[in-house]
């Protein structure tokens, strides 16, 4: 069952066996030809030029696949898509990273990608919001914008020669707080048109990050922040005071009781849909949620197998659905 | 792994405080259990247990040896856990040895009693075979595939599980040896002696965050921890071993608070334990009588009983 490590009871094993067997059978209709496993032969014109790309191979004279995914023609280019591999970023993507190393002029972040991505100090916004050149002094108090282990969203620029760079040149980039960071497979995040979602009715912000890093916290107003961050030495001091302060006066700045209920129960469905290996969108994520809520559940128990069925149910149902609609 | 931000931490913390942690639980309730017997086939007994991201096995492998001279009415146990590189980019290398190390001894202290082996939780004096000159010696080993925190819970939940999942050998002894020479034995390839694990007793560890305390913490929690108190409680609720880790104080009254509220959280956790093994144990008897059943297709399928009809 695809690796999926539940202690499933006989019943739900079967239930959830043929949820997926129904997904699968919807699948199959979809695009039956151009999904190849390992070894399958890659039908190709041979009187025409063709050049090999990555996952394929000739053996005996024909192009056989050396990966499983999808079959993909560019031109003369004929090459694999997997449909599991690590993160491959492509410019524009909207990733959350998170902060390994200040180097001179540049911060280090770990994207979930092979090589570490670099923001550089002078394609992010200033806090002052204001377009000028980076002194010296700025480069000096890096760590006061960002930290080692922050957390942040940023867009990628494009490869330069000394790797992948990002840029950060809006309020809506910078540093993710008050929330957690969920780490699932990127594969099942697709490239959309939109990875920031304000959840109104939750009062949560939600970044799908195109790396597969998840962030669910409490919303924060970019113009509050703007505001914040025109007086920044007074806010940065008192941020760094947080951590110091005694335990009764943090107490009163925790997240609202309700919004962290919120973020949790979000999160959590995000875990279940990551468990699954379904696609994560925004609309899927809300029905899980409602799904969790009109059963009665509780937070914690969004996690337990009979959930995770119940999800799988709703989402064959759901793409059936969808299917019959299409036609 | 990667440390955690300023803002994470805060938020681990608060969700503590305010009874609702990152992945919805309260502060006592544990993630779901799995438990899986019987999964390594050349061992006497053996479990996996998985609480969310923690994943372990633990296998116990009796061998036929000689009981220490001081103690000739006792068998002898020993349980060493390892740690698997593949667990976490920390343990490669030398990385676990520290760690493993610790979690042995604690398991150890917890399960195997005094130096004289009174009060273990295992009946040491049950594996003696011939008084002074053969026993069953147990060795319990833990392996730690995949880790996210609690290991020493799922290690002891894990031992448990095992332990009520081994089977050991009846020995017939043939010829009593008279003197030094060791007896002549004869052992069983079908009757197996199942263990008394009444008095096995599981880990609840209590990891204290801020101003409260939590049970099950995953790996971002136990960045958190000041201190974490693991109580070892057996079926009749007695406290069989206490460990304390982490640099931070306790106050007296503290420590008996925690000790009072293991004692709850294992009774909940003893009893689900117990439900999920007797559940895996059947699920392991279904398993082996469809691979009887599917030896017995073959060989009815097989054409030498066909040629046996056909005659």
């Amino acid at each position: 069952m695809r690796g999926l490590q539940l202690p499933l009871t006989q019943t739900q094993k079967v239930r959830l066996q043929r949820a997926l067997e129904k997904l699968e059978a919807l699948l199959s209709k979809a695009n039956s030809n151009a999904s190849v496993t390992v070894a399958d032969t890659i039908p190709v014109n041979y009187d025409d030029a063709f050049l090999k790309g990555h996952g394929t191979t000739e053996h005996n004279g024909e192009v056989v696949a050396t990966v499983c995914g999808v079959v993909e023609r560019v031109n003369k280019l004929i090459y694999v898509r997997t449909l599991r591999a690590r993160y491959k970023p492509e410019v524009g993507d909207i990733i959350v990273g998170r902060v390994i190393e200040v180097a001179p002029k540049r911060w280090r972040l770990d994207i979930n990608y092979s090589q570490d991505a670099v923001l550089m100090l002078s394609s992010i916004n200033m806090p002052d919001g204001i377009q000028r050149r980076r002194t010296a002094e700025d480069e000096l108090n890096m760590r006061s914008i960002f930290e080692e282990n922050d957390v942040l969203c940023a867009e990628v620029r494009g490869f330069q020669h000394d790797g992948l760079h990002l840029q950060a040149r809006s309020q809506k980039y910078g540093k993710l707080q008050r929330g957690q960071l969920l780490s699932i497979p990127p594969y099942i995040v697709k490239r959309q048109k939109q990875h920031w979602h304000y959840l109104e009715e939750y009062g949560i912000d939600l970044i799908l990050g195109c790396n597969g890093f998840v962030w669910v916290g409490e919303h924060v107003e970019t113009k509050d922040e703007m505001l914040v961050d025109q007086d920044k030495p007074e806010s940065q001091t008192s941020k760094t005071n947080d951590y110091s302060m005694s335990l009764e006066s943090r107490e009163h700045t925790y997240t609202p009781l309700e919004t962290r209920q919120n973020i949790c129960r979000i999160a959590n469905a995000i875990r279940v849909l990551s468990m699954l290996g379904f696609i994560v969108t925004i609309e899927v994520v809300m029905e899980v949620v409602n799904l969790g809520v009109s059963q009665n559940m509780d937070t914690h128990e969004m996690l337990g197998s009979e959930f995770c069925v119940l999800v799988a149910e709703r989402e064959a149902e759901r793409r059936s659905q969808k299917r019959t609609r299409g036609n | 792994m990667n440390g955690l931000s300023l803002g994470e931490k805060l938020f681990i913390q608060g969700g503590i405080a305010q009874d609702l942690r990152s992945d919805g639980r309260k502060r006592l309730t544990y993630r779901p259990i799995y438990v899986e017997t019987g999964i390594i086939p050349q061992a006497n007994g053996s479990a996996r247990v998985r609480m969310g991201g923690t994943d372990v096995i633990a296998s116990v492998k009796a061998e036929i040896g000689r009981p220490s001279p001081v103690q000739p009415n006792k068998g002898k146990v020993s349980i060493y856990v390892d740690c698997s590189p593949t667990a976490a980019p920390m343990f490669e290398g030398r990385g676990a040895e520290e760690l493993s190390t610790e979690v042995s001894v604690t398991l150890q202290r917890c399960l195997l009693g005094g130096k004289s082996g009174a009060g273990a939780g295992i009946d040491l004096s049950s594996l003696i075979v011939v008084e002074g000159k053969v026993c069953w010696d147990l060795y319990i080993d833990g392996l730690v595939v995949s880790s996210d925190g609690n290991l020493l819970d799922a290690l002891s939940a894990a031992i448990k599980a095992a332990l009520s999942n081994t089977g050991i050998p009846r020995v017939h002894v043939a010829a009593e040896a008279s003197g030094e020479d060791q007896p002549e034995l004869e052992i069983s390839d079908e009757e197996f002696l199942q263990f008394d694990t009444s008095g096995v007793p599981v880990i609840v560890t209590l990891t204290k965050v801020g101003r409260h305390y939590i049970v099950d913490a995953t790996s971002e929690e136990e960045s958190e921890t000041s201190s974490a108190v693991s109580v070892s409680i057996n079926r009749k609720g007695l406290i069989c071993g206490l460990t304390k880790r982490g640099g931070a104080g306790l106050d007296p009254s503290v420590i008996l608070d925690m000790i009072s509220v293991a004692k709850h959280v294992s009774e909940q956790l003893m009893d689900r334990l117990d439900s999920e093994i007797s559940a895996s144990t059947i699920t392991c008897s279904i398993r082996q009588c469809h691979m009887w059943l599917g030896n017995v297709f073959k060989l009815l399928s097989s054409p030498a009983t066909q040629i046996e009809e056909g005659m």
